[in-house]
């Protein structure tokens, strides 16, 4: 089915909630519908499959319009289906929750309620997403009149775990947000029942820093380089999204030759990202020798990096409009020296994950996500790839050089931490393959346009796959020298749902190789998740602790 | 000759100094970074780099740190765990902030979530510039620490020049 196919089957399925349906972009349909609607709107495109609930933009339209407007984006391949709900800016904005239909919303609709103000009726955990816990009541800064002295901190009544790591008839493991094992801050809570999780809980937001609404403040060429830095990581997939956003709005025709570019840097991060996720994942599992190995390796590829754009870690290679710099004939050389080199590793790393018995241990039959789990949950990148779970945007919906010079799609069907391993290690191979595809066959030609300093009014969605998964970018201009709104979801988001519901009924000790193995990257996602706890009303003494102790032991 | 107090505390605290300068260990905590400084601390501690050639060892606990290192602006939530972990390292303990956003907040300076850079919160010893420095240069930061520390002295932190905010 082709994109247009799929966009008159959307609005087909959603024509008897329709207000107004517009077609913003070639690949857009806006579809306004009433408040009210929503849930059934919703349910009406999951019984019919389409696509899936990628992300929620909400949106301030300022006080003379008084309107808040909230933007539910279904995705399927490179169709994009929004629905609009208008809300009043006054009083109570209500609206209600579709989270018990698409799980991962449940973030999604928090990130709403928090920073717009809009209540939504019947969300499983109404509590601050990312937030820090001192922020006052009533303010919410993705609203236009926000004022940061409003934002002063509050005493509050912070929610804790209960004292002793008691809650109810569960034990409480902390973890974090300073732990060994992770290098970024995250704050996690496990119920345990002996060594069995029961429960799991997370709180983010150490290092939100406020992003989205910074955009608004930057002008388009700043806020490249604020973008990038989202994450140290996969900074090209930001500054990439972004600019294949804006250049969009701009109705800027991009040389060929930059994509090309683009995509060669793209291919690299990959490299980069993926071999620093196996050393993490490796040390994880207590296999420092195979981190030590990777990191060694992945030395080539930041070599790499810096001969082509000069920077080892914010390549800052892409500006609106191109590329800053060209790939000369010395470079070509370097890359395909390289490539040599880590394709030899990686075969051997493929070997390793694969056949070392006391790594497998670790891996084989752990965690195990079925497709159906993952579409569930709404997996993305990797971690739905290795459940057999066929998404990947530079496959489904061809951005930038990617229809020129296409990449494979690689899956696995059996779901576990090893499937990660192998469809990450061969997505590298498929990477080395595309690099030099691109060195051998780069196409002559500009590396930039000219981008103007005012970008025409419009909306577009950019996406783009990370190391990842989807990158999902809204941006709204309205003629001005910065955008008016900047949204943002990153990929870390969608697995964290997948990550905390597998883990129950896992050992404690699987945790870190489980949370490894969804390469997770805090500084993108930042934001709060609960799932799967039980009713944890009930408080039990030291006592009838005691008590349920010697009567569980005894029923052994 | 007997040994006086005096003379035990001289020794054990030369000792305790000999340790200290030839295997420094170090705790890293993020406390709003974009994970770049994160990866290139990580990438010096890996064979290319190789930082334990110094003795440095990267640790878990705060408990056994002589050296905390920090990356990032200082985010509102984060702030509480920073002093915590600063709290927890025993005395002598030293302070490196990595990064430009943690000398100076860097491109996200003014976010209504961040507090601001590392030494508005915490007294630090060394700071350490780049938007993420290269490996190199937080071996050469973390050097020019164990160079004070041989000569019993606290650094004079020499704060890079800020230009004017953004």
């Amino acid at each position: 089915m082709n994109t247009e196919a799929r966009l008159q089957r959307a609005k087909e399925i959603l024509a008897p909630f329709a207000k107004e349906t517009l077609t913003p972009e070639a690949n857009r349909v806006d579809v306004v519908i009433d408040a009210a609607d929503l849930t059934k709107a919703t349910a009406a495109m999951k019984s019919a499959n389409w696509g899936y609930l990628s992300a929620i933009t909400g949106m301030d339209l300022g006080p003379d319009a008084g309107q808040l407007e909230a933007l539910y984006h279904f995705c399927d391949a490179a169709a994009v289906t929004s629905l609009r709900v208008r809300l009043p800016r006054e009083g109570q904005p209500e609206i209600d929750s579709v989270a018990d239909q698409v799980p991962v919303a449940s973030f999604y609709e928090r990130e709403l309620s928090e920073m717009l103000g809009v209540i939504v009726v019947g969300t499983p955990d109404p509590t601050h997403l990312f937030l820090p816990d001192d922020w006052p009541e009533g303010v919410f800064p993705n609203r236009r009149d926000f004022k940061i002295e409003d934002a002063a901190p509050v005493e509050r009544d912070i929610p804790k775990v209960p004292d002793q790591g008691r809650m109810g008839n569960k034990f409480i493991v902390p973890i974090g947000p300073q732990h060994p094992a992770l290098k970024e801050p995250g704050h996690f809570e496990f119920a345990v029942d002996g060594e069995i999780i029961t429960g799991a809980r997370m709180r983010l937001g150490y290092v939100h820093r406020g992003i989205e609404k910074a955009t608004e403040q930057r002008n388009w060429i700043q806020n490249l380089y604020l973008l990038e830095r989202i994450c140290g990581i996969c900074s090209h997939t930001h500054t990439s999204a972004y600019a294949q956003g804006a250049e969009k709005l701009a109705q800027v025709e991009v040389p060929m030759r930059a994509l090309a570019i683009r995509e060669l840097v793209a291919g690299l991060e990959r490299i980069h990202s993926h071999l620093l996720w196996l050393g993490v994942a490796a040390h994880e599992a207590g296999f420092d020798t195979l981190f030590m190995y990777s990191w060694r390796d992945r030395e080539t590829v930041m070599s790499l990096l810096e001969e082509l754009t000069g920077n080892r870690v914010n390549y800052s290679i892409s500006i609106l409009g191109g590329v800053k710099q060209d790939v000369g004939l010395e470079q070509s050389k370097s890359v395909r020296k390289a490539m040599d080199y880590l394709e030899e590793r990686i075969r051997y790393y493929l070997d390793v994950v694969t056949s070392d018995a006391m790594f497998l241990q670790r891996t084989r039959g752990i965690g195990t996500m079925s497709r159906d789990e993952a579409i569930l949950y709404g997996a993305l990148g990797p971690t739905a790839r290795a459940s057999g779970l066929e998404r990947d945007v530079r496959v489904d919906a061809p951005y930038g050089a990617y229809s020129k010079y296409p990449v494979s799609l690689i899956t696995d069907e059996r779901g576990d931490l090893e499937a990660k391993f192998v469809v990450r290690l061969k997505e590298l191979l498929v990477s080395c393959f595309t690099i030099r595809t691109i060195v051998d066959n780069l196409p002559a030609g500009e590396l930039a346009v000219r981008f103007p300093r005012k970008v025409p009014a419009g909306e577009t969605v950019s996406r783009v796959e990370a190391p990842r998964g989807e990158a999902f970018y809204f941006i709204k201009s309205e003629g001005g020298e910065s955008p008016t709104r900047l949204k943002i979801r990153t990929p870390s988001l969608c697995n964290w749902t997948s990550v905390l519901n597998k883990a129950v009924g896992h050992q404690l000790a699987d945790v870190p190789m489980m949370i490894a193995g969804m390469d997770p990257c805090f500084s993108c996602n930042d934001r709060m998740v609960t799932v799967r706890r039980k009713d944890d009303s009930q408080t039990m003494t030291w006592a009838q602790l005691r008590a349920y102790g010697i009567e569980k032991y005894k029923s052994r | 000759m007997i040994a006086t107090p005096n003379l035990i505390n001289k020794v054990v605290s030369g000792i305790t100094t000999w340790a200290r300068v030839n295997s420094p260990w170090i705790i890293h905590f993020n406390s709003g970074s974009c994970n770049g400084c994160d990866i290139e601390i990580l990438a010096t501690l890996t064979p290319y780099y190789d930082i334990e050639r110094f003795g440095i060892k990267l640790k878990g606990s705060p408990r056994h740190a002589d050296v905390l290192i920090c990356t990032g602006p200082v985010t509102r939530q984060a702030r509480s765990r920073l002093l915590r972990i600063y709290e927890q390292m025993p005395e002598p303990k030293f302070v490196v902030a990595v990064g430009s956003c943690g000398i100076s907040g860097g491109t996200f300076a003014g976010c209504y979530n961040i507090v601001g850079h590392i030494d508005e919160v915490l007294p630090v010893d060394a700071y350490i510039p780049g938007c993420p420095p290269r490996p190199e240069a937080i071996i050469d930061g973390v050097v020019k620490l164990l160079t004070h520390l041989k000569n019993g002295t606290r650094p004079e932190p020499i704060k890079p020049q800020l230009g004017e905010q953004a």
